[in-house]
């Protein structure tokens, strides 16, 4: 470990901690390969996941555990979406299913781009996340889902035209990065015990939140886009209108219901409400001084709001051949 | 003319500075009105004794970030930064040279900073951390064009998420937490927006290689001393943010990328 210069940059208290943990692998303990390999990788983050994973010798505590399990599942998810997007998959027919829409994509100035730029963060998440030591339990990889939302190796879903329409396409997106923020949001507390993996997941959710962002702006930068998406990237109103979707593809009443579900609020509401949620903490953000005039809306943009995984799992099933969690 | 046109009230000391003020100064003095100085402005001034001019104090805010209630003002310090800024900004010059659309980003996020702010300081109650006198010179020189307007608009909100990224650790209510997640993924899509203007077609900066790590995907973060440093070196603050009592040193992590515009 004295040959690795970036290790410098560490301030004292973990330099402290990684002393004691070398002084224990000299004493015949050995680091785990997840150190060992994110050193190898001179990434201090990804090294110092492993090592808070390193630290507790019997595993992680079950809470922990079970965050990053499903964490996991997420960007799995979201990875192999882009990926079949872009024509990255290792699935022949993901590529194919979407070479339509991906060819739209390449018109647009800057959207292959923005896909390339979020499916590289959603690949890092993955790897990030197993690097901490989470675990694929439903072995999911790029044949383990039918994008089209039909649970089906053959799809036909209601999502179905996202292969082959962009504005579709970028719906479907926004709402698999909005859920990816509710589904983190939900999650932090469950992380208190560990403060190198909640900082992670913190950082992980606020890159999701800028996808998101991103592709609001995207979406109303096309013609026929409605107000409600905002170029600020922020989500305004709740339930499926939040979407801000003016194409429902061919099965209206299931997209909307999964918007619905998206923006709204989840099975218990006191802990998971609606996007359209305007008291925080007790308070009622309409009665704030100096907000005159700014109208509901933008109390409902100004605070993002958790689900529970429960909530999200019924999000994201439909798109899991195997049964998750 | 009624008597409340013939009459400023200045409550803030800053108020003092600002250009509107100077003219219903000029204003009330032309019709025989009358100045009134509220007692909370004497509280945030001095009088320079050889001249007799009153100039607002340097006031440092110190801050005790070994209890939650010293994070939560620790985050009420970066939205009135924010709220103030913005608040600035929508009448600004710089604003004028934005389109229809890059104005909207502009007025929403004046619009959530401001909730922010009042949010806290009703939440903080008692606690919270007196109002900060700003520096309306700066402010104004930072607003003065649509390049520095987006280029300013951007480090603060990259500083605010890698503030708030920074700060969830040292939370010990999982309520303010969660409260604290709400905020700052709406800080990272403010990011993302502005980034996304001065990005043009390029389509990458919303979440550029500059703030999002290549290899592991994580956002920016920075502990509090590296924020407050960040914050007084845009001396827009009258006076600074200070750090009385440190947090948790057992959880401190390493600084990821400072936020600097490019």
């Amino acid at each position: 470990m004295e040959n690795q210069p970036i290790l410098d940059t560490i301030d004292p208290e973990l330099m402290d901690r990684l002393a004691v943990r070398r002084e224990e692998i000299d004493r015949g303990s050995t680091p785990s390969k997840g150190v060992i390999a994110a050193l190898a990788l001179g990434s201090v983050p990804l090294a110092l996941a492993a090592l808070s994973k390193d630290l507790y010798a019997q595993g992680l505590p079950t809470v922990i555990q079970n965050v990053l399990d499903f964490a996991l599942a997420l960007e799995i998810f979201e990875n192999e979406f882009y990926k079949a997007v872009l024509g990255r998959s290792a699935s022949a027919a993901q590529n194919t299913a979407f070479a339509s829409v991906r060819a739209s994509a390449a018109l647009v100035p800057g959207a292959a781009a923005t896909l390339d730029q979020i499916q590289k963060h959603e690949v890092s998440h993955v790897n990030f996340l197993l690097s901490a030591g989470a675990k694929n339990v439903f072995a999911l990889d790029a044949t383990t889902f039918d994008f089209t939302g039909n649970r089906s190796a053959t799809g036909g879903g209601p999502f179905a035209k996202a292969t082959t329409d962009l504005a579709f396409l970028l719906e479907v997106a926004q709402g698999a990065e909005d859920t990816g923020v509710r589904a983190y949001k939900g999650q932090a507390g469950n992380l208190m015990s560990s403060p190198a993996i909640l900082e992670a997941a913190l950082r992980i959710h606020s890159v999701e939140a800028r996808h998101a962002s991103r592709i609001r702006r995207m979406r109303r930068s096309a013609a026929g886009a409605p107000a409600s998406v905002r170029y600020s990237g922020t989500v305004r109103g709740g339930d499926a209108a939040a979407a801000g979707a003016t194409d429902l593809g061919t099965n209206a009443a299931a997209v909307t219901a999964a918007f619905n579900r998206i923006y709204g609020a989840g099975a218990d509401a006191a802990t998971a409400p609606s996007e359209a949620n305007i008291t925080q903490g007790g308070i009622d953000l309409s009665t704030l001084p100096n907000t005159t005039g700014f109208g509901t809306e933008a109390f409902q943009e100004a605070f993002d709001e958790p689900l529970n995984r429960s909530d999200v799992v019924a999000i994201v099933q439909p798109f899991f051949i195997p049964n998750i969690f | 003319m009624s008597l409340e046109k013939r009459t400023v009230v200045i409550d803030r000391a800053d108020a003092l500075f600002q250009a509107t003020t100077r003219r219903g100064f000029l204003r009330a003095m032309g019709v025989g009105g009358s100045i009134v100085l509220l007692p909370s402005v004497f509280a945030a001034c001095q009088s320079d004794g050889a001249t007799g001019v009153v100039t607002p104090t340097n006031t440092t805010y110190t801050l005790d970030l070994s209890n939650d209630i010293g994070i939560l003002n620790y985050a009420y310090a970066l939205e009135q930064l924010e709220a103030a800024y913005y608040t600035a900004a929508i009448t600004s010059t710089g604003f004028s040279q934005l389109s229809p659309n890059e104005q909207e980003v502009l007025t929403d996020l004046q619009k959530h900073e401001v909730i922010h702010r009042e949010w806290f300081k009703k939440v903080l109650g008692t606690a919270a951390i007196p109002a900060i006198n700003f520096n309306t010179t700066t402010v104004g020189t930072l607003t003065a064009n649509r390049t520095v307007l987006l280029s300013t608009s951007q480090a603060l909100e990259d500083t605010g998420v890698s503030a708030y990224n920074g700060a969830g650790k040292y939370l010990t209510t999982p309520a303010y937490l969660l409260l604290a997640g709400k905020i700052v993924s709406v800080e990272a899509r403010h990011a993302a927006a502005i980034r996304d203007i001065r990005d043009g077609a390029n389509g990458r900066l919303f979440a550029g290689d500059d703030v999002v790590n290549t290899s592991t995907g994580l956002d920016v973060k920075a502990e509090p001393g590296t924020v407050g440093g960040a914050v007084n070196g845009l001396n827009v603050i009258l006076g600074s943010i200070a750090i009385g009592t440190p947090p948790d040193a057992s959880k401190k992590t390493p600084d990821a990328p400072a936020p600097t515009p490019t």
